[in-house]
Parts: C-alpha cells; structure tokens; sequence
C-alpha cells in the first residue's frame, strides 16, 4: 500500500545545505499497523511530511497504492501532533469533520452519514455543536481523528498525535486507535518518540537512526493482535521488545 | 437582599453618569466666561434646531454616505490586494517598501492632490477616503495572511481544501483578527477624512457646515457640529465593536480558552 | 540581502510607473508629472531655506504636541489605574471623548488660535492623548495583583509601588501607546497646517497647490511621506532601547 523507496532529504539554503534524511527503504501493506520510533530530532516529521507529499523530496520515491506521491494524495489523511492548530477554530466540531467531505463533492446524506457516524466512534457525538478550543487537548485530538475517520482514507499518517497529552488521555486514545484500525481496515503509519507506545500499538516497529537518517531495524511485534493496557504491557515479551529497542535507540544516539 | 440589588444599581449608574454629569456642570459654570464657550443649554438648544432639519438630508447623511462608500471601496481594494501580496513572499518583498511609503504619507495632504485629478466633488471626496483607509486595511491583511498557521495550511493542503473554499474558510477567516484591526484603523481615518476633504472648496456636508459656522461666529452652532461629529464617531464605533464581536467571537472565545 | 533587492526592485518598478504613466500621455502630464520631474522638483526645494524652515515647524508641532500629550495621557492614566474606583468612574467619559475624531476641533482651534502653532498643539494633543492613555490603563490594569499586594503588604510607599511595580510591567504598554500615537500626531500636524493654514510643511502644500506648482504639491507629499517613514523609525527605535532589558521583549525575541 505504501512503498518508499531510498528516500532522501536535503535542506538546502544559499549557505548550507543540511542532509535530514540520508536513504529509507520500506513497505506497508495494506490494513497494516507499522510504528516509526527514534531519537528525538531523527527527522520523524521530515519523514512523514515527505510521505504526505507536503515537502518535496530530494531524491527516490514514495508510491501510495502504487502511484508515485507529487503532492498530498487523495486518500490519504494525516493526523497532526499539534491538535490545536490543526482544527479550524472559527468552525464547530461538526464543520471542521465535514469540510473535507464537502471539498470532495460527497453528496449530502451520506455526509451528515460519515460525520455522524466517525463523531460517534470517537465518543464526541455530543460535542458536535461546540468549538474546538471549548474542549480539553485529548477531544480536540479526538475531533481530529474523526475528521480522518469521515475522509475514507486508505492511508493514514499519525505524526506524534499523543505526545502533548495527558498520560491517561493518551492510554484511551491509544485504544481508540488500535479499536479504529480493526473497525476500518485502513493503513496506518504512526509516528512516535514513545518507544512502549510504538510497541503497544504496532504489528512491526522501524526504528530510525540518528539524522541524517537510515533505518536501524524493522523489528515484527510478535505479541497476541487482542492488546490491552493492562495484560499486553505486563507481558514479559513486551519488556523485551521495549528493552531491545531502546537499548537501539540509545545506540544510535551515542554514534552521533 | 433587595436594597443591596438596588445598592449596586445605584453604583452602577454612578459610575456611569456621575463623572459626565459633573463635566457638563463645570462647563455650564465655566460657559459664561468665555464668548467661545456657550453654555450647555444654548449648545443643546442649537443641536435641535441645527441638526433636526433638512441639514440631516443635505449635509449629514450625504457625508456618512462618501464615508461609507469610501470605507466599503477601501475595504475591497485593501483585502483584495492584501490577500495575494500576503500569500506570496516575493510579491511581499517587491512590495513592503513601496507600501510601507505611501503608509507613512499622511493622508490629508492627498487632499490638494486629489483635487488636481478629480475635481471638488463626490467623486475626489470618497477618493480621499479610500485612500487614506485602504493601508491600514491592505498592510494587517497581508501580515494577517502572512501569519497564517502552518499546520491549519498543511490540513488543507491534505484534505484537498483548495481554491475558493481555501480563501473563504481558511485564509480570510484566519487573517480576519488582523484584517478587523486594520478596519477600526481605517475607520477612525476615514471621518477625519470625511470631514476634511469637505472644508475644502466644498459647498455642502458636514466639514463644510461647520466651518461655516465657525466663520460666521456662530458658536452655539459650531460646538453643536463638533457635538454632532463626535455622536457619529461615538456610533460608528460602538457598531464597529458589535460587528466585530460577531465576526471574531471565535478569536474570544480561543484567547479566553488558552488563558 | 535578497528581500532587500527584491524591495529596491519594487521601488525602482513605482518610479518607471510615475515616469512612464506621464511619458506615454495616459494621464496629463499637467496633473501628474513625471517621477523625473517630482525627484528633480524635490531636490530644488530641498536647498531651499523656507523648506527647512516649514519642515522645522512640522516637527516641532509634532514633537511638542506628543510631548504634552504623553505627559498628561501618562499621569491621568496611571492616578486612574491606581487609585480605586476611578476607573469605572472615568470609564464611560473615556469612551465618549476617545472616538470624537480630532478634525471636529478645527474650527474651535481656528477661533482660539488662529493659523498658528497653538493650533497645531490642540489637534496633536488631543488625538495623541488618547492613545496613550488606552495604553496606559491597559498597562496598570496588567500589574499582577499578588505582586501589588506584596509590595503592600511590606509598606511600600504609593510612590515606591508606581516607581518600582506599576511602571516597570505598564512600559511596554506605554511605548506602544507612544508608537500609536506618534503616527497619528503626525497626520494632525500635517492637518492643522494643511486645513487651518498654521506654518508648516502642510501650508506650504497649500500654497503649492493654490499657486498651481503641480510638480512641488507632488515633491512636498513625497517629503512627507519619508518623514513620515523617518517617524516611525526613529519611535521604533526609541521603543525597542527603552524596552531592551524588559523581559516580555527578551522572551519574545527568545521564542
């Protein structure tokens, strides 16, 4: 579903050119889960804001379903880290899920349809009339995702959706998340710095290097597909994937 | 429980008519002093017999009228050009010296200017207006559009809201902060304008009459007028304030939020 | 570098604008010269005593004007702020005086005092106050209440709280009300020469126009266009050395 091939990004500026992205090779198939983790300043973003074809590349390829991405493609949505910049503030809840179905041109009914069912499966269907900055960070996030949800995507991009929220918040959103992807069906790549978050929700977890970066492992979580908070994190295969990765991770800071 | 109700009623009022109530009485114990300084009740007696006359159809309304239509025009030109200068970083950097110019030119001097090109009538009047009120309009539309939120942007780009929808739902409403700020600007500018570009060669209006007035020592009249403008800067400004309410109780409601 | 000669470029573009407009017959040369002729015509002026003498006046209307107004706004501002109640006394008269546009005053300022500076004086004055004193009270109002009632409660004089609590955090306040009111002060000036006929640069405009010197209206305006841009900058500046060392600048010139 998502092909990317010898990635590579330079920064270029009339005094330095800065080399983000040295070379990524990898896939996700269709209806995959697959986490990206890796030290802060990795160029995680530089990856997926490249993926989303928000930023050109400068060199090799990214193909979606097979077609090379020039600019943001049309099934694909993306979930931001900064959820309070990423909603409309002057539009309700509703409004801000429902303007990418009207740029679309999806026939009414079935709007109100989508709107009201992606609202419902992110538990804000009472929240439809108010505006984002009425709500706490973890709804707006939710308000987000339903705006992805509604969109049909075949592929959806997460670029540290949890990072600015509460530790509890966090725990029901990684849930919910999970809870979507086996609802929908839909590819996601979901970005992160958390290393127990990468595990706890992907069926493989790519671990990048330092920037410039390359891919240091892409390691298959091989833990039971039904997870939980509670039993999946306790689970002594889970600290050893968590242990595993981290010890990469610090590996690849220390090469710097 | 009642009296206390009543109390702060009380306080309220106070608070709002005490201080013009003493002020209007200084005056009226100063007034008779000075031959430039009529008392309240010839001021008020002026205002009435001044202005709730055929004055209202031939010197008051035509005068809001160059106003509004000046204001409207500038606000059209002002957004209009501000948006694409605002998106653009190269046209923004060709053109902020050039605006940042004909900005810092105090507008009453186009006066004379205006004169020479269109003559002494309506047309050069609204002309003024415009165009001492389209910089602060056009300069806050493009630094509202420049400072547009990236990832609001980004969201767009990814959600394929683009060209019309782009503008309305993104752009305009997102510089609209700005763009209001620019508006209260130009209107302020705008009745000094109003008034000024009629005490030129002009034989009717607002400007115009009360000059008039002044010349002819008529001064209940001519304090009546400086009354009168000041009611009108007082409205326009009251319903600037209601609209902008309206239009950015978003922006309130988000500044409240984050505080 | 680059924005600077893509902004050289602009200026150059605005001037091949003025002087081909004229050259090319699309409007009379008679009522717009072209840029060649207004540079040419401003430079002639520029050598000219009364010009330096009017601009002189200008400025000094200007000056003097902001002067009295920041003084006055700055007092009557920081007694409302502090002392109790009197805010939400004066609050309504605030809000009537404030949008009474200053032009309303022409004629009174003719009366009283002629095509003179004193003229000048009462327009500046009055526009200027105002903006000064919003900022002001903005700027009282934003003194922390705990910090107020620390220095309170360890028996700081009122001079002491004004001089050391109240003034400090209403500063930059202050220099934003001066910077507002700097711009306006100048539009009055110009105005009251222009409009009432007291000396200045704005007279001279006048008497340009009047004597049909179609090219020297036209170089005046330009002079008073960079004099006004001269205005703007050097209140900037004034404001970012006055605020150098106040924490709300260093930390927005941090993020």
């Amino acid at each position: 579903m998502l092909e990317i091939a010898e990635l590579r990004k330079v920064y270029e500026s009339p005094n330095r050119s800065v080399e983000a992205i040295r070379s990524l090779t990898f896939s996700v198939g269709a209806g995959e889960l697959v986490c990206v983790v890796g030290p802060s300043g990795c160029g995680k973003t530089t990856l997926l804001r490249s993926i989303a074809g928000l930023l050109p590349v400068s060199g090799g390829q990214v193909r979606v379903a097979g077609v090379p991405v020039t600019g943001p493609p049309p099934r694909m949505a993306v979930v931001f880290q900064e959820y309070g910049r990423s909603l409309f503030p002057w539009m309700t809840v509703r409004q801000n899920v429902e303007l990418p179905l009207k740029e679309k041109r999806v026939p009414r009914p079935r709007r109100l349809e989508l709107v009201r069912e992606s609202l419902e499966s992110v538990g804000l269907t009472d929240a439809a009339d108010a505006h984002p900055w009425q709500l706490s960070g973890g709804m707006q996030q939710r308000v987000a995702i339903a705006r992805a949800v509604a969109y049909e995507p075949q592929v959806l991009l997460m670029d540290e959706p949890f990072a600015a929220v509460d530790a509890q918040t966090r725990a029901d959103l990684e849930d919910l998340i999970l809870a979507l992807w086996r609802d929908l069906g839909v590819t996601i790549l979901f970005v992160t710095h958390d290393i127990d978050e990468a595990v706890y929700l992907g069926q493989r977890v790519i671990v990048l290097s330092s920037s410039p970066t390359v891919i240091m492992e892409d390691l298959k979580i091989d833990l039971p597909a039904q997870r939980d908070q509670l039993t999946t994190r306790s689970l002594p295969r889970f600290g050893e994937l968590r242990g595993h990765i981290y010890e990469r991770i610090q590996r690849a800071r220390e090469a710097r | 429980m009642k009296a206390g109700v009543r109390g702060k009623a009380g306080v309220r009022v106070v608070r709002l008519f005490g201080l013009p109530v003493l002020l209007v009485l200084g005056w009226w114990l100063v007034s008779g002093r000075s031959f430039y300084l009529p008392d309240p009740v010839r001021v008020a007696r002026a205002f009435g017999q001044t202005w709730f006359s055929a004055r209202v159809f031939d010197d008051v309304l035509p005068s809001i009228g160059r106003l509004l239509a000046g204001y409207a025009l500038a606000t059209v030109l002002g957004v209009g050009l501000g948006v694409p200068i605002g998106l653009s970083p190269r046209l923004r950097a060709t053109l902020e010296p050039v605006l940042e110019f004909f900005r810092a030119i105090p507008p009453p001097v186009l006066v004379p200017l205006l004169m020479l090109l269109a003559g002494i009538d309506t047309p050069m009047k609204v002309l003024v207006i415009v165009s001492g009120c389209v910089w602060p309009i056009l300069l806050n539309t493009v630094e509202g559009v420049r400072a547009l939120d990236e990832v609001l942007a980004d969201t767009c780009r990814m959600y394929g809201v683009h060209g019309a929808t782009r503008l309305r739902r993104f752009v305009l409403r997102g510089a609209s902060p700005q763009i209001m700020a620019g508006l209260r600007q130009a209107l302020s500018i705008g009745i000094i304008l109003m008034v000024i570009s009629e005490m030129f060669a002009s034989s009717s209006g607002l400007g115009f009459t009360i000059v008039l007035f002044q010349r002819q020592f008529q001064i209940a009249e001519m304090w009546s007028g400086i009354l009168l403008l000041g009611l009108i800067g007082l409205t326009l400004s009251l319903l600037f304030r209601f609209v902008e309410r309206r239009v950015l109780s978003w922006y309130y409601g988000a500044g409240a939020a984050r505080a | 570098m680059r924005r600077l000669l893509y902004g050289l470029a602009g200026l150059a573009g605005l001037l091949a604008l003025l002087e081909a407009v004229p050259r090319l017959g699309l409007v009379d040369e008679r009522f717009l010269p072209p840029a060649s002729r207004i540079l040419g015509t401003l430079a002639g002026q520029l050598v000219t005593a009364e010009l330096w003498l009017a601009l002189g006046e200008t400025v000094l209307g200007w000056a003097l004007g902001l002067a009295i107004a920041f003084c006055l706004a700055v007092a009557a501002g920081v007694v409302i702020g502090i002392v109790p109640g009197l805010r939400a006394a004066t609050h309504s008269t605030v809000e009537f005086l404030r949008p009474i546009p200053s032009v309303a005053l022409v004629p009174l300022a003719t009366l009283l005092y002629g095509p003179s500076l004193g003229s000048t004086l009462l327009l500046v004055v009055y526009a200027s106050f105002w903006q000064v004193l919003i900022q002001v009270l903005y700027g009282v109002a934003a003194v922390d209440p705990v910090a107020y009632d620390t220095a309170r409660s360890y028996g700081l004089s009122s001079w002491s709280r004004v001089r050391h609590l109240v003034w400090p955090t209403a500063l930059p306040y202050v220099m934003t009300g001066l910077r507002l009111a700097a711009a306006v002060a100048f539009i009055l000036a110009v105005t009251a020469e222009l409009v009432i006929g007291s000396p200045g640069l704005g007279a001279e405009i006048q008497v340009a126009q009047n004597s049909g010197a179609v090219p020297t209206v036209y170089a005046l305006i330009v002079l008073a266009g960079l004099v006004g841009i001269g205005v703007n900058a050097a209140v900037r500046l004034l404001e970012r050395r006055v605020l150098s060392w106040h924490p709300a600048v260093r930390s927005e010139a941090g993020t």
